[in-house]
């Protein structure tokens, strides 16, 4: 493992506060030195990184890999190649593989494969529930003791409360944070998209936006004599944005992620049925979209996450109503973030950067491993963006096994040229 | 599906339109929403015109002549799927059935590869009907020869929609121009999963026409009517008495049953069938329609469906020069793209 100098650029470190121009030294999979004018170890690689953002590695916490039970779809090693092109040093995997992650056997298996095959690092959150049925808690003391990061049925909301207030309970005694996917199961049995003016034209089951509410109002008052951290994936409507706001002001230690579909499109990208737009949670209608990047620029939001999920395009060929559910994203979120967020004025980089870095870490727990800031003597995790690169999302560029993404064709603006994770360069361009 | 490009055409009765295209760009009719009235009155041009033909007059196709047309229904129908056998017949076209019972359908294959596997045939159209709304677009999206929806879950219909129009145009005198200003159009009953309703309305209001959806609140919602930029009322007789012509919707009540949406036949008969009073107290103009099967009884009153203002065996008729015209308008894109 050699040293590495990168030289000259703009260091993002949200979590120290530092933004200045500064030079970093990596030897042996660690930084040995952050600041102005260092010099090289003898032998370095010396990385120009003028005119360049460099940030902590990236860390996405919500990625479906697909591995075990659907590698058509998406492995371990396809899915991490995905997220060093787009900048991550860092993934963690939903438990919705077949079979669940719902015990530690599941769990050392993702590690292997991770260990043997991953491009960066694959950390796991695990099933509440046994077989992710909604029924039976896991062992949430076991699974975070073989490594899980959060627990979460994803894929599914813990619809059941007395199950919920359990999980709450155990979730919180074992240090993680509980990942809920907020959608009342019977509001939405059948739903295929947004309902509204759309739905209604298309003909297609609507799925309320109150079906995303109820359940997040309903778990922020359970977990009020809980005390469970609490945080909604992909957050997808202005009525939850007003409840993770109120809850937050209430100082309940909940957070919430936004998905870079949610901040951009609107349910009219389902005109014509186009599949890639079919998404779990829905796209929404503009004053959603203007409300959940509101949410990110007052800091209700403090979590940025893919929800890359692959599909295969027999999988997508499916009339509307059938197709699966969801988009890859871990290739295009960075420039699509930046889009919706920093090119529009709501926020800087640095407040970008805090929410692809420290914030994840800090939900993760993984932070107690030095990752999501860069300081003398963390790990060398190191992401390098160049904020103003103008490139076009084709399809041929891909890295994921799957090519589900309503955004092929778009001109983009920013993206990672360099990602290093434990001081091994994984991405150069 | 929605942005139609316009090509001249030499057909003397006037420009005809280029019917929508599909994403491998070869025309096909998804939809009625979107589509111009220019293109909607092309197509009804047409069908008039084949209405018109003397019987045994030769009304085959160069661009369908003995090539095979396949009707692939992935659910029940037996008037649409024999509306569309005979319009390709007429056109000289083979009708080719596939049902999916007793088809590889049954077996496990995708829509798309059972719709591969037709097209590598060598169909000239393909007439598709799925209880999923979406379907006949995304075989449309992923073959090269013509789609046409014969109806996709509960969003459209299309040719329902034209043949509808069609009858209204003859009961009215507006054949010449297709032109439905200053009528108003009622569609009665369960417009909310009716894909007949969604191809009415679009067809209907692009002609000119004022539509309002009447029904139960939970089955005729203002926001469906704004939707499909129509007006809504949940008064039957107000509907009623403004209405030159009324359609029926089919209620189906196994569909609705624990929906909770409506208490039963008796009680839906109660407030909304269309009974024989009822129809005195329309416009003495004003037909009814009802875009069949009939549940004679519950939606409609048998001596209304048999009586003088029924247009309802005048809409079967109608179906197949429509279907022709909108097979020969497909077939003749399709030419000029090849």
């Amino acid at each position: 493992m050699g040293s590495i100098l990168i030289q000259g650029g703009r260091l993002i470190d949200p979590a120290s506060g530092r933004d200045e121009t500064a030079d970093i030294v990596i030897e042996g999979g660690r930084v040995v030195g952050v600041g102005p004018g260092l010099r090289a170890p003898d032998g370095a690689e010396v990385i120009d990184a003028r005119e360049k953002i460099v940030a902590p590695g990236l860390i996405d916490p919500h990625v479906h890999l697909r591995e075990p039970g659907h590698e058509h779809k998406e492995t371990i090693a396809s899915g991490t190649a995905a997220a060093v092109e787009g900048g991550f040093a860092t993934v963690c995997c939903m438990p919705n593989t077949s079979p669940a992650l719902d015990s530690p056997a599941a769990l050392a298996l993702v590690r292997e494969r991770a260990s043997k095959g991953g491009a960066c690092r694959v950390f796991a959150v695990c099933a509440a529930t046994v077989g992710r049925a909604g029924v039976s808690l896991t062992d949430i003391a076991a699974l975070a003791e073989a490594g899980a990061v959060g627990v979460s049925d994803d894929g599914d909301a813990l619809a059941s409360s007395a199950v919920m207030h359990r999980a709450l309970e155990q979730t919180r005694d074992a240090g993680l944070a509980f990942m809920q996917h907020c959608q009342d199961p019977e509001l939405t049995r059948a739903s295929a998209m947004h309902a509204g003016e759309v739905a209604l034209r298309l003909g297609l089951p609507g799925w309320p936006s109150v079906a995303e509410e109820l359940i997040i109002e309903r778990d922020v008052r359970l977990n009020r004599r809980i005390g469970c951290r609490y945080h909604v994936q992909h957050l997808s409507c202005a009525g939850s944005v007003e409840i993770v706001r109120r809850a937050r002001a209430e100082g309940q230690p909940v957070s919430a992620e936004a998905s870079p579909h949610h901040l951009l499109l609107t349910h009219e990208t389902c005109e014509g049925f186009d599949t890639n737009a079919k998404m779990n949670p829905p796209l929404r209608e503009q004053a959603d979209v203007d409300a959940v990047r509101q949410g990110v620029a007052d800091g209700t939001i403090t979590i940025l996450a893919t929800d890359h999920a692959p599909h295969t395009p027999e999988d997508k060929s499916a009339p509307f109503e059938q197709a699966p559910f969801g988009i890859i994203g871990l290739e295009t979120a960075l420039a699509l973030y930046a889009e919706a967020l920093v090119h529009s004025g709501l926020i800087g980089w640095p407040r970008l950067i805090e929410l692809m870095t420290i914030n994840p870490a800090r939900l993760c727990n993984l932070d107690a491993l030095g990752l999501g800031s860069l300081h003398e003597g963390g790990p060398a995790d190191v992401t390098i963006i160049d904020p103003d690169a103008r490139w076009t999302i084709d399809e041929g560029a891909i890295k994921s096994k799957s090519r589900n993404t309503p955004f092929l064709g778009r001109q983009a603006r920013g993206r990672a040229v360099g990602v290093i994770v434990a001081g091994e360069i994984r991405l150069r361009r | 599906m929605t942005s139609i490009a316009r090509t001249p055409a030499p057909n003397p009765r006037g420009p005809d339109p280029q019917p929508p295209r599909n994403t491998r760009g070869v025309a096909g009719v998804l939809a009625l929403r979107g589509v111009d009235a220019a293109d909607i009155r092309a197509i009804l041009r047409r069908a008039a015109a084949y209405a018109d033909a003397a019987p045994g007059a030769d009304t085959t196709h160069p661009a369908l002549r003995r090539r095979p047309v396949a009707n692939l229904f992935f659910e029940d129908s037996t008037r649409t799927r024999l509306s569309f056998s005979i319009a390709a017949a007429r056109l000289g076209a083979a009708p080719l059935d596939l049902h999916a019972a007793g088809s590889s359908v049954s077996k496990g294959e995708t829509l798309i590869d059972t719709a591969r596997t037709v097209e590598a045939m060598g169909v000239a159209a393909m007439i598709v009907r799925h209880r999923c709304a979406g379907a006949a677009a995304a075989v449309a999206s992923r073959v090269a020869c013509p789609v046409i929806n014969a109806g996709d879950g509960r969003h459209e219909h299309p040719t329902q929609g034209l043949l509808d129009a069609l009858t209204f145009a003859q009961a009215h005198g507006r054949e010449d121009g297709f032109d439905f200003s200053g009528l108003t159009v009622a569609i009665v009953g369960d417009a909310l999963h009716s894909r007949v309703a969604r191809s009415d309305a679009a067809a209907f209001t692009a002609l000119g026409a004022r539509v309002v959806l009447a029904g139960p609140p939970a089955l005729a919602p203002p926001a469906l009517a704004r939707a499909l930029g129509c007006e809504s009322t949940h008064d039957l007789d107000e509907a009623l008495g403004a209405a030159d012509a009324v359609q029926m919707l089919r209620i189906q009540f196994e569909r609705l049953a624990d929906t909770g949406a409506i208490a039963g036949p008796e009680a839906y008969a109660r407030a909304w069938q269309l009974t024989p009073e009822r129809a005195a107290r329309m416009k003495r103009a004003a037909i009814v329609m009802h875009p069949g099967p009939m549940n004679r009884g519950v939606e409609i009153h048998p001596d209304v469906a048999d009586g003088p203002s029924s247009r309802v065996l005048r809409q079967v008729d109608n179906g197949v020069p429509v279907r022709m015209a909108t097979l020969a308008m497909c077939a003749e894109a399709a030419a000029d793209h090849a």
